[in-house]
């Protein structure tokens, strides 16, 4: 048997943020659902892609001449995706690092590699990893190789997920992992489904799942104007919080630096135009949880 | 219990102190070379050089400011910069009509004083002073050459060597009495030479100078009424003090002396809490105990150690920015069975360190596993704060490293540091630890210039780079040159020893130096126990970088030849923008690249190796150390454009760490490649500077990163570190209104520095880095 691989489009080191201790985030590629505020586009689909930073390309156009499959193009974004076949030949003859491949796959053993190089840091911050993406959950068996690797090697992992996924298929993966980090969005089902462009029901039973079979999980709400702060979602989310037995929640304030990216990959996802979310109005949005039973981090 | 906050009155003693713009001191100079003149001939070296600093001392202007507790300035001034004019004084009054108008660390001066040293006291030591005495006339032209404007290295012993940590633990026990019956037993001994008579005897003339020197001032302490005063003053630097006031002033009165005799660099103070504590210890179990008076107490003090700015030309100050003097001063740290030794008197100096933040001593902090947690936390917590305070040693690896160089394994336990990061024995040590400064990354260039800089007219044809074809055959080129450039240095630096020896020793600071007494042997002329010299590489980043980025850009991919990188190099890449580029996309130190980083560790496994084959004239090992003051700065302003893609005068990486904006991928990465070198090779100690933005690491959990980070980064093998925790904001304001953030203190290599005194270039590069962790 072949060992599962996946897509990951970057290693995070010496993050703070995102569990306990220092934590290097594993980004794995692929998202099932399509969150208009998505802060990392480049994560959306699961296929590698060659991505292009216009700003720093200085037209020797080497890449042309290497290319295999003739899918360098002079105008827009480069690279033809549907031509490319990632061979990355042109990342290794670009002078600077203006075409990059997005989604190197690799193996569970080859990431645990990579990671092991914090473990001195890990040790002395009770930290680990964290996966996230994406949505981590997509590569279900490659994640729970990699959370047996971290098992073994005796390092904290957790899972950041939005929450779509088959239970069948993750629990070994969510009973490996120290921690998992559940997301909730939009709770109106008929707003989620036309929103995110998926239905709500799978994930609030996985949800409810882990809240009632003792898995480590705190749940998470990113904090969208418009979209998820609003007082009905608020009254939901607390409400559904309230149904499985939890009184916290984890506020993630919006922030529009992902747009910045939608290019490199040549990407369609409409821009939101929306500014990162103010201090105070995270403090109204607190106050708003409080009121309702419910604490936040 | 309670954190220490400084009373009102000690904050108006550091408003004056800080309202009292550096002044020339002058009167040492002038004195000296009245001096020199009517007995020069008359005296033996080691009772001139104590008769004249006798004589400079009874004349010499004394002042007591409003509201000191801990009395004595280094010059007639209140904040001084003296001039050694026998020593390297000698040449920094070549900014002597400048120093009032330079834009960077103006000093004032005296008019008339002025006048007296341009037409006296200059042209008198013009072949009288240290440097020109130890060279013949040729080699003086070149030396000449060589340093102004230096890029293959500075020898800092010209100003005279300092740098070590007196036997402060046993001088508060005993005064001056105790050292003068060791002297007069020795001198009653048998088999004295000549030369030991005449340093036994200059003992004795300097040790009744000290006395004079302190009654000058009780008499003063007298006159203006000030009885608190003339109490310790009755006391001490004669008698064994009898309370941390007492031993604060004895520690001052010598801390300054030897800083008037010899140099005012890396004078340092060794572990303060832990010799000072038996007072602490008394005074805090009587019923009247005052806490926040002990706080003032050692707030003066931090302010009489602020009182030295070295007298550096502009031109020296490229080299050294920020107005260092190197006063070290160790707390924490382990006893002698290995247990942990801080104590309530470490808490409260954590407290001064916190709230009262002053541009000398040079904190530094030992840490090891045997640390109290708490001890731990709360010096994070001060680092976090902002100052750049304290420095951090790890105790795990500190004291091994200096038993593998030879030093008494019983005893390195007690280790403290010297200067900027140097770690040596206190009481016993005579280290020279900042001998020399040694432009590392310069090698490549000579090599690619065949001995040249790659910009001038020798090197325009370059045959010899055919002869190099692999990256094997480049490395052992840089060693080929690196030892014969380092055999150059040993010559200099050897001839610099032998004419400080013979003309200029330091019998005054030789008292505190256990071995000197002993031998009859003054410490420039290998009285005491321990002699060592330290010679700093710098540039190591840069240097391994280029290597990487030959090997793979000529060796490997075949992407240019070594001749076209020279070009591209003596050129500046003009015209070469895509060679440019592909040289900086090559890996870089800093990044977990183990390629790179293996470079890296040859190199300095060659540093070493061409370093330890040296011995000093005082029968003492050279000793490898990684920092390089402002030096990056200095060297990387003369060099060509370097392989990694390092434009021609920008600066050099900063000590050991990567260059800067070339770690991308955050502190651990940039850590584990620093780490990936063997520290304990480096006898003579290393820096490592981190910085990061106030908002990142400020709360809870940025603390908690950081002491994690610490602590990892100890746990494989990390020797120092330290952490300035920067505003950005705050940076960028103190550049624009430099008056309204006098106090804005930064950690420069190896020592703290006002912002506000740094060069441009300086204040720019604390800038970059921070916005770049941010």
């Amino acid at each position: 048997m072949t060992a599962p691989t996946a897509p990951v489009f970057d290693i995070q080191r010496f993050s703070i943020h995102d569990g306990p201790g220092i934590r290097s985030l594993v980004f794995l590629k692929g998202c099932g659902l399509n969150c208009p505020w998505c802060q990392n586009p480049e994560s959306q689909s699961a296929r590698p892609v060659i991505g292009f930073h216009r700003s720093r390309c200085m037209e020797s156009f080497e890449c042309e001449s290497v290319c295999p499959n003739k899918a360098i193009v002079r105008g827009g974004q480069r690279v033809d995706h549907d031509l490319c076949s990632r061979c990355c030949k042109c990342v290794e003859v670009c002078p600077t690092e203006a075409l990059q491949l997005i989604g190197e796959t690799i193996g569970p053993r080859d990431l645990l590699d990579r990671l092991l190089v914090d473990r001195a840091y890990y040790d002395s911050s009770g930290g680990g990893v964290t996966f996230t993406g994406g949505e981590p959950t997509l590569h279900a068996a490659f994640l729970t190789r990699a959370l047996e690797l971290c098992a073994e090697a005796g390092i904290h992992t957790n899972i950041e997920t939005a929450g779509k996924f088959a239970w069948p298929d993750l629990e070994p993966a969510l009973r490996l992992a120290d921690l998992i980090y559940f997301d909730l969005k939009i709770l109106d089902p008929d707003a989620h489904h036309q929103v995110l462009g998926h239905d709500l029901g799978g994930i609030l039973d996985n949800a409810r799942r882990l809240a009632d079979g003792g898995f480590p999980v705190e749940f998470r709400m990113p904090a969208v104007p418009g979209y998820t702060d609003t007082i009905p979602n608020i009254d939901a989310v607390a409400a559904f919080l309230h149904s499985i037995g939890r009184r916290e929640l984890h506020l993630l304030a919006y922030h529009n630096m992902g747009e910045a990216k939608i290019e490199v990959i040549s990407g369609d996802q409409p821009r939101l135009g929306l500014p990162c979310y103010p201090d105070d109005s995270i403090r109204d949005l607190r106050r708003g949880f409080e009121n309702r039973g419910i604490a936040t981090i | 219990m309670e954190r220490w906050q400084p009373s009102a009155e000690i904050l108006a003693l550091r408003s004056d102190h800080q309202a009292s713009r550096p002044a020339l001191g002058a009167e040492r100079a002038i004195h000296y070379t009245q001096f020199w003149k009517r007995e020069s001939t008359n005296l033996q070296p080691c009772l001139l050089n104590a008769r004249a600093l006798a004589d400079h001392l009874a004349r010499r202007t004394i002042r007591i400011h409003p509201g000191e507790l801990i009395v004595g300035t280094h010059t007639e001034h209140r904040v001084g910069a003296i001039c050694h004019i026998e020593k390297a004084g000698w040449a920094m009054l070549e900014d002597l009509r400048r120093f009032e108008t330079r834009p960077i660390n103006p000093i004032r001066v005296d008019p008339q004083a002025k006048r007296t040293l341009t037409r006296t006291v200059v042209p008198y030591w013009l072949n009288k002073n240290l440097a020109m005495r130890a060279f013949p006339l040729r080699e003086k032209v070149r030396y000449v050459k060589d340093q102004l404007g230096a890029v293959d290295h500075v020898v800092n012993e010209v100003g005279g060597v300092a740098h070590f940590l007196p036997d402060y633990a046993r001088l508060i026990n005993t005064g001056t009495e105790g050292l003068r019956a060791k002297v007069e037993q020795r001198r009653a001994g048998p088999g004295l030479t000549d030369e030991n008579r005449d340093y036994l005897d200059a003992s004795l003339v300097c040790l009744d100078a000290i006395d004079d020197f302190g009654d000058r001032y009780r008499r003063e302490a007298e006159r203006m009424g000030r009885h608190d005063l003339v109490e310790v003053l009755q006391q001490v630097p004669r008698r064994p003090a009898r309370n941390l006031h007492e031993a604060l002033q004895l520690i001052w009165f010598f801390q300054l002396l030897i800083q008037i005799e010899s140099l005012d660099q890396g004078v340092s103070l060794g572990r303060i809490d832990q010799y000072l504590h038996p007072f602490y210890s008394v005074e805090s179990s009587s019923p009247d105990f005052d806490r926040g008076r002990v706080g003032d107490l050692f707030a003066a003090f931090c302010i009489k150690l602020s009182e030295i700015v070295p007298l550096f030309s502009s031109r020296v100050t490229t080299y050294f920015a920020g107005l260092p003097s190197g006063q070290a001063a160790s707390i924490g740290g382990v006893d002698e069975r290995g247990h942990d030794a801080t104590n309530e008197l470490t808490f409260l100096l954590l407290d001064v360190i916190d709230s009262f933040k002053t541009r000398q001593p040079n904190w530094h902090a030992r840490v090891g596993a045997a640390s109290d947690p708490e001890y731990v936390r709360r010096v994070v917590e001060v680092v976090a704060s902002g100052g750049g305070s304290p420095a951090i040693y790890n105790d795990d690896v500190i004291p091994k490293a200096m038993a593998e160089r030879g030093v008494d394994a019983s005893k390195v336990w007690n280790y403290a540091t010297v200067g900027c990061v140097e770690p040596a024995l206190p009481g016993e040590s005579f280290t020279s630890s900042d001998a020399a400064i040694f432009n590392l990354a310069f090698s490549l260039e000579l090599v690619l210039g065949g001995g040249h800089a790659l910009t001038s007219r020798s090197a325009a044809r370059r045959p010899w780079l055919a002869d190099i074809s692999s990256t094997a055959d480049l490395m052992r080129r840089i060693e080929e040159v690196t030892a014969r450039r380092l055999s150059e240095l040993k010559h200099s630096l050897d001839a610099v020893e032998l004419s400080g020896a013979t003309h200029f020793p330091t019998p005054l600071s030789s008292l505190t130096i256990g071995g000197c007494i002993e031998n009859a042997t003054d410490s420039t002329r290998g009285g005491a126990i321990h002699n060592a010299s330290g010679i700093q590489a710098v540039g190591v980043a840069d240097l391994a970088d280029s290597v990487a980025a030959i090997d793979k850009l000529v060796f490997r991919d075949g992407t240019c030849t070594l001749a076209e990188m020279a070009d591209a190099c003596a050129t500046n890449f003009r015209g070469d923008d895509l060679l440019l580029a592909r040289a900086r996309k090559t890996a870089k130190f800093g990044n977990d690249d183990p390629q790179v980083d293996r470079i890296a560790a040859q190199l300095v496994e060659m540093f070493d190796r061409c370093v330890s084959a040296h011995t000093n004239t005082r029968g003492g090992r050279w000793m490898p150390g990684f920092y390089s003051m402002t030096c990056h700065h200095g060297f990387g302003r003369k060099m060509a454009a370097m392989p990694s893609g390092r434009l021609a005068g920008r600066p050099l990486a900063d000590g050991l760490a990567p260059v800067d904006g070339a770690d991308h991928l955050g502190p651990t990465a940039s850590l584990n490649s620093v780490t990936s070198l063997d520290h304990g090779r480096f006898g003579n100690g290393v820096n490592v500077n981190i910085k990061f933005d106030s908002a990142t690491v400020g709360d809870d959990s940025g603390r908690m990163a950081l002491e994690a980070l610490i602590r990892g980064y100890f746990a494989q093998g990390g020797m120092q570190l330290q952490i300035n925790v920067l505003d950005t904001d705050l940076l960028e304001s103190a550049m624009r209104d430099p008056d309204s953030h006098r106090n804005l203190l930064v950690r420069v290599s190896g020592y703290c520095a006002y912002f506000v005194d740094l060069t441009p270039e300086m204040q720019q590069e604390m800038i970059d880095r921070t916005r770049q962790h941010a």
